[in-house]
């Protein structure tokens, strides 16, 4: 395998779960935001840090963290890379360069999606019809993603973009955390917030596909330290962080073996295993959450120098 | 309703199909019936089919527009183009005969310039082709083949004589083109392939992966092979990734390859370096090495040259086979025929006239109202003068400029291109012009040319605006599928013998 393809694919991986972890927080941020008591306003300017593109957003929208200027920015802005149809344009121009190495089919499922959210992106705008658009994309990711899985050979290629898959799973499960837990803390009296308290977590759940698995798996009622314990260290839950270190380690074995990169993915594995849950829900949590990033971006780094770079 | 031939004119140019309104060719027969008995819905529907079959096989070529690449589906005309075989085996001949030639021309011209040297060929204009590369001077590639892969494009005019219009000996494409034509008709028109012995087209990528394999510098080891790409941005991207799906080889691009201290060839993989024996490239000799040709190319690789210089890697097409693709250079191909192998041109060049040469001049001179005149060193056209359409002024201008620098102009009488029918969007049939493009692959030529391949048929492309001369698909041309037809075999099969002087046009 080309180092240059095995970089496409791991992005490709990357790209794929960007798109479809942005609609899912929008989504959700869209519900938490109807919930909530019209005193707490923390509105849509939370969304810009989970993605980590502050600085761009104010480059180009000022101070504005107004609805639409913020859903703009997440699912139509070209300049933001991260947005939903920046993301599903990198990963078609990939597409087209390992059109090679991956079924003609997931080609087709890619372009729809990509179309659909190109011709459609205004929809976003309404807020009736936000849900139906957004739903549509996490569907449409999850039938690109499907056909993958059902199509293509357990090659060195497809772990490749397993890896990529899962790496940026774990990143967007710490950002929603990050962000989440410190944006209502200190809003407003205690008192006044305890109901609300829970229904932000349970957004974190929700935006997360968790809520039903969260309740099997705890069998508590939502709370923080669950479901901290659940998104960060349960082993079964695909998208908790934990879980997707599983499985870069499960497809590691089926690469040319790299000490680095197996040390790293270690090092991060022991950050979340290690962490002790009751501690962090007072203080600390935060920092943790840079800690795991950097752990992450470090194992990113690891895989580029072994793999990609040639 | 339906496809009524008696109203299919062909007017005044050779038609493929039709030697008159409701006479198909012999060859045509078959399909003619075919087609007239189908419902102008069943015609409707086969062609939507195609259009289907098209669009999820994902054919496709690239186009440039408003600064994006776009995927755009192959323009596609359901009714085939039809070859009699008999006529196909001479054509075959043909060109293996003019591709053996010109692979000996190359390796003459690099070595030891015999062809100058008996006067055959003018010294002068080798010093003025611009695709006459000086590094490459003293050099013999394996087997002495420098155009493994030479697509030529083929003309037919009024009376029916076929031409030979030019040779693309750098990175002619459309090969892939021509197999997923195929492929369509197969699922679109399946009866007909019971009926009718079409010779299959399918066998290309295999022949050519032979071949790189022969290319080989380590002949005993397995050899790795790549296809060299300039990236997704190509118009013929499509069929890069095509061939190497086909062949099952890696589709690579400049920044992939790196070439060693050793000088050999590597490409970057996640198990480290993998040595690279053979590259077909779809590059132009001038973008392929940045350290021997043009310094600013980003799509190449440094030191491919002296890797290949070295003999440490095979290149096709070789670099520098692009000297004998050049429009003057063309007009020399028939004595390049007589000089190296001693025979006549089996398949013509379209008559030229080098106004560097006396005689030709006066002719060209007398008669600028009937030719087309070409500047020798000008592509895409520009710079012509279409004698038929011209004004007093345009020919007196080209007078003063042919005279002024003689050797620069060269003329050709204009051509009629054949036609056959292509179904209109109303279920009708219009005829439209066409051409043809075979391919050759070399493995031998300078000492058999036995051993070279030719694709059966090749890419038809065909005009699609009426009275249009444009087959290139970036500007408005199609495609049709390309049958070579066994008649013989047919009456045959059906217990029909008839005699075998019956007309195969």
């Amino acid at each position: 395998m080309l180092s240059r393809v095995a970089d496409n694919l791991y992005w490709f991986g990357r790209y794929l779960q960007r798109a479809e972890n942005t609609a899912r927080l929008i989504n959700v941020n869209s519900n938490l935001l109807l919930d909530l008591p019209r005193t707490i306003t923390f509105g849509w300017e939370p969304l810009v840090q989970i993605v980590g593109a502050d600085e761009l957003f104010l480059e180009h929208y000022e101070n504005d963290f107004s609805e639409p200027n913020v859903l703009r920015f997440l699912m139509l802005d070209e300049r933001h890379h991260g947005s939903i149809l920046s993301s599903l344009q990198l990963a078609r121009e990939i597409l087209r360069t390992v059109r090679d190495t991956a079924p003609r089919e997931v080609w087709e499922r890619l372009n729809d999606l990509h179309y659909f959210v190109q011709g459609r992106g205004e929809m976003v705008m309404s807020r009736t019809r936000r849900q139906d658009f957004l739903q549509r994309i996490v569907d449409s990711s999850v039938l690109v993603y499907g056909t993958l899985i059902g199509n293509m050979s357990r090659d060195v290629g497809f772990h490749v973009l397993q890896i990529g898959t899962h790496l940026e799973q774990a990143d967007m499960t710490t950002r929603i955390l990050d962000v989440r837990s410190t944006s209502l803390i200190d809003t407003g009296p205690k008192q006044d917030l305890a109901p609300f308290y829970n229904i932000q977590w349970m957004s974190v759940l929700r935006s997360l596909t968790a809520y039903q698995m969260y309740r099997r798996h705890v069998r508590a009622r939502v709370n923080r330290s669950g479901v901290l314990r659940f998104l960060l260290q349960n082993r079964e839950f695909p998208r908790s962080v934990m879980h997707c270190l599983g499985n870069i380690g499960a497809s590691l074995p089926q690469l040319p073996q790299h000490r680095n990169v197996e040390r790293t993915l270690w090092r991060v594995r022991a950050i979340v295993q290690d962490a002790s849950i009751d501690r962090l829900v007072e203080r600390g949590l935060s920092e943790f959450i840079d800690e795991l990033q950097i752990g992450l971006g470090e194992l990113h780094e690891a895989l580029a120098q072994a793999y990609f770079r040639g | 309703m339906a496809i009524d031939w008696r109203q299919y004119h062909c007017q005044d140019f050779y038609d493929e199909l039709f030697e008159a309104p409701g006479q198909p060719r012999e060859a045509a027969r078959r399909v003619a019936e075919y087609l007239d008995d189908l419902t102008d819905a069943e015609l409707a529907e086969r062609r939507l089919a195609a259009d289907l079959a098209i669009k999820v096989m994902g054919i496709s070529f690239t186009v440039y527009s408003e600064g994006k690449n776009v995927d755009r589906a192959w323009p596609f005309d359901v009714i085939p183009r039809v070859i009699p075989r008999r006529e196909w085996e001479r054509t075959e001949a043909g060109l293996r005969q003019r591709v053996a030639a010109l692979n000996h021309f190359i390796q003459d011209l690099y070595n030891e310039r015999r062809i100058v040297r008996d006067k055959v060929f003018p010294e002068s204009l080798l010093a003025e082709s611009v695709n006459f590369r000086p590094q490459c001077v003293g050099t013999t590639p394996r087997n002495g083949v420098w155009a493994h892969i030479c697509g030529s494009d083929l003309v037919r005019d009024r009376d029916g004589t076929l031409y030979v219009l030019e040779d693309n000996l750098r990175v002619p494409s459309g090969v892939s083109y021509m197999v997923e034509n195929r492929m369509v008709m197969k699922r679109v028109f399946p009866e007909l392939f019971e009926n009718t012995t079409i010779l299959p087209v399918d066998d290309y990528p295999a022949q050519l992966y032979d071949m790189l394999v022969a290319m080989s510098p380590r002949p005993l080891d397995q050899p790795n092979i790549v296809l060299l790409t300039p990236g997704i941005y190509n118009s013929a991207y499509f069929e890069h990734a095509w061939l190497a799906q086909q062949m099952g080889i890696e589709l690579v691009e400049g920044s992939d390859l790196y070439v060693g201290d050793d000088d050999c060839c590597y490409m970057l993989t996640i198990y480290g370096p993998k040595r690279v024996d053979v590259i077909y490239r779809r590059i132009d000799d001038l973008f392929i090495d940045p350290e021997a040709f043009r310094e600013d190319s980003v799509l190449g690789t440094p030191g491919l040259m002296r890797a290949w210089l070295r003999g440490n890697l095979a290149l096709a097409n070789a670099p520098g086979a692009g000297v004998a693709d050049d429009k003057v250079v063309y007009a020399f191909v028939p004595k390049m025929i007589k000089y190296y192998l001693g025979e006549d041109p089996i398949l013509p060049n379209v008559p030229s006239f080098l106004c560097m040469f006396e005689k030709d001049r006066a002719h060209v001179l007398a008669n600028l109202d009937k030719l087309v005149v070409k500047p020798a060193n000008e592509s895409g056209g520009y710079g012509m003068l279409i004698g038929p359409r011209s004004t007093p002024e345009e020919r007196n201008k080209f007078r003063d400029l042919i005279l002024a620098n003689p050797r620069n102009y060269m003329a050709q009488p204009t051509l009629s291109l054949s036609t056959a029918p292509t179904l209109m969007p109303d279920e009708t049939v219009e005829p439209r012009h066409l051409d043809l493009r075979p391919f050759v692959l070399s493995r031998d030529p300078l000492r058999d040319r036995g051993s070279a391949y030719v694709t059966t048929g090749g890419l038809t492309r065909v005009a699609m605006v009426r009275g249009s001369l444009v087959v290139n698909s970036s500007q408005g041309g199609g495609a049709k599928d390309t049958w070579v037809v066994d008649t013989e075999a047919d009456q045959a099969a059906s217990g029909q013998w008839q005699s075998q002087t019956g007309g195969t046009g």
